[in-house]
């Protein structure tokens, strides 16, 4: 199961924290949501353009290296971005960037315009948090994030952490958004959305917080599942022998035909 | 007041919880309690709370790090685990909080998951985005005081 966390500078605590508290609770990785908290996997290394390319050539502090990180505490440390945009054209432009040199896309919903936006764009992963800040959603929505493939999240964050009506009404929301996904079967991904080590709980503590909200307990632990076949299947997809669906390089049987 | 018979005395399980927090900060025993309740009535309303049980058995806690028994009632471990997982701070100090295990016997719980050695605590300062910052080392955890507040990192980030 993974977890997918906001790491410093976005968060309170860098990747390897995370990383360390993760594997003591069990997970077998986590997918780093802050664009600026690690070095985009499959570059050997190097970051294209901006920052990152300094930073690789001196021993940096805090560790940026996906690789190394997965190496020091045994478990998978994917890259990943959220884009938190204002208005669907900026986040177009904002996902075509990041598309290429990111395993997993994530587009922060919270409004009418950008929901609609997350899941009618194939090239988008998971729209997260979509009913924060005021944010609908609906059958139609549904709909599209399923043809699309588009998952949608389920964030725990404030039931974990919020009191009082802020928590009932983000229990309600959640609650709207499991009976419409749940109906249209479109896809999920569970987050507790921690900001430091110390918000991470482990994956059978989400899934009894899920039951106690409502949710199945398998339904949670698929909603946890789900981002690692999510990078599972980018990572083939962002890998030399794939061409498209279906179709890849490799070897084949020579004396067939 | 005389004993129950056996049959009727509540069962009970003993959850062995271990606690972090930042290092500076100190979490006391009422407090603990009253935020375990607090999640609890919340998320399971007074009846399942109630129910729950939730009592505070032992607890300790210094350096960032701590441990607590809960005693809950037999058949509510799953609800307990929720309202525990809920718990994010207490007093106003965020706490990550896990499960090590459950238990039958209070006994039988401290032997099993209580008493793990933590490595002591040191104030050294360390080298964290190019700059020389002081820092809380315990074990291979590192909590960094950075400009923007606390950070926590691992000794693989600083050195």
């Amino acid at each position: 199961m993974y977890e997918a966390v906001h790491a410093y500078p976005d968060g309170e605590a860098t990747v390897a924290r995370h990383a360390a508290t993760a594997a003591r609770h069990g997970y077998d990785g986590i997918v780093v949501r802050s664009r600026d908290a690690l070095d985009p996997a499959g570059n050997g290394g190097k970051s294209p353009g901006d920052r990152g390319s300094i930073a690789a050539d001196r021993d940096e502090s805090p560790v940026r290296d996906p690789d190394a990180l997965r190496e020091e505490y045994g478990i998978d440390v994917v890259d990943a971005v959220e884009i938190d945009a204002d208005d669907p054209t900026s986040a177009s432009g904002a996902v075509g960037n990041y598309r290429s040199d990111r395993t997993v896309v994530c587009v922060v919903g919270g409004d009418d315009a950008l929901n609609r936006f997350a899941v009618e764009q194939a090239r988008v992963d998971v729209l997260v948090r979509p009913t924060a800040d005021g944010g609908d959603f609906n059958h139609v929505l549904a709909k599209a994030a399923r043809d699309n493939g588009v998952r949608v999240e389920f964030d725990f964050g404030p039931v974990l952490r919020a009191t009082g009506g802020k928590r009932v009404r983000a229990l309600a929301d959640l609650r709207k958004l499991r009976e419409i996904v749940g109906h249209y079967d479109a896809p999920y991904v569970v987050s507790a959305n921690a900001r430091s080590h110390l918000e991470l709980r482990a994956p059978r503590k989400l899934v009894a917080v899920g039951e106690a909200i409502g949710f199945d307990a398998e339904a949670v632990r698929e909603g946890l599942r789900a981002w690692g076949d999510l990078v599972e299947r980018n990572r083939e997809r962002r890998s030399e022998a794939f061409i498209e669906p279906g179709v890849r390089r490799g070897r084949y049987e020579e004396d067939g035909c | 007041m005389k004993h129950l018979p056996k049959h009727l005395r509540p069962r009970w399980r003993y959850v062995a919880v271990g606690i972090e927090t930042w290092s500076d900060a100190e979490i006391g025993r009422r407090a603990f309690q009253r935020a375990l309740w607090y999640s609890a009535g919340n998320l399971l309303g007074d009846a399942g709370s109630a129910d729950a049980d939730l009592t505070l058995l032992s607890f300790a806690h210094a350096d960032g790090t701590g441990e607590a028994v809960v005693r809950v009632r037999h058949g509510h471990v799953d609800d307990a685990r929720a309202a525990i997982a809920c718990v994010s701070e207490v007093d106003g100090e965020p706490v990550g909080i896990r499960v090590r295990g459950i238990s039958g016997t209070v006994r039988a719980c401290e032997e099993r998951y209580m008493g793990r050695a933590t490595p002591s605590s040191t104030q050294r300062d360390v080298a964290f985005e190019g700059a020389e910052r002081s820092a809380t080392v315990r074990g291979d955890a590192c909590d960094v005081r950075a400009e923007s507040g606390r950070v926590g990192a691992t000794t693989f980030d600083t050195e």
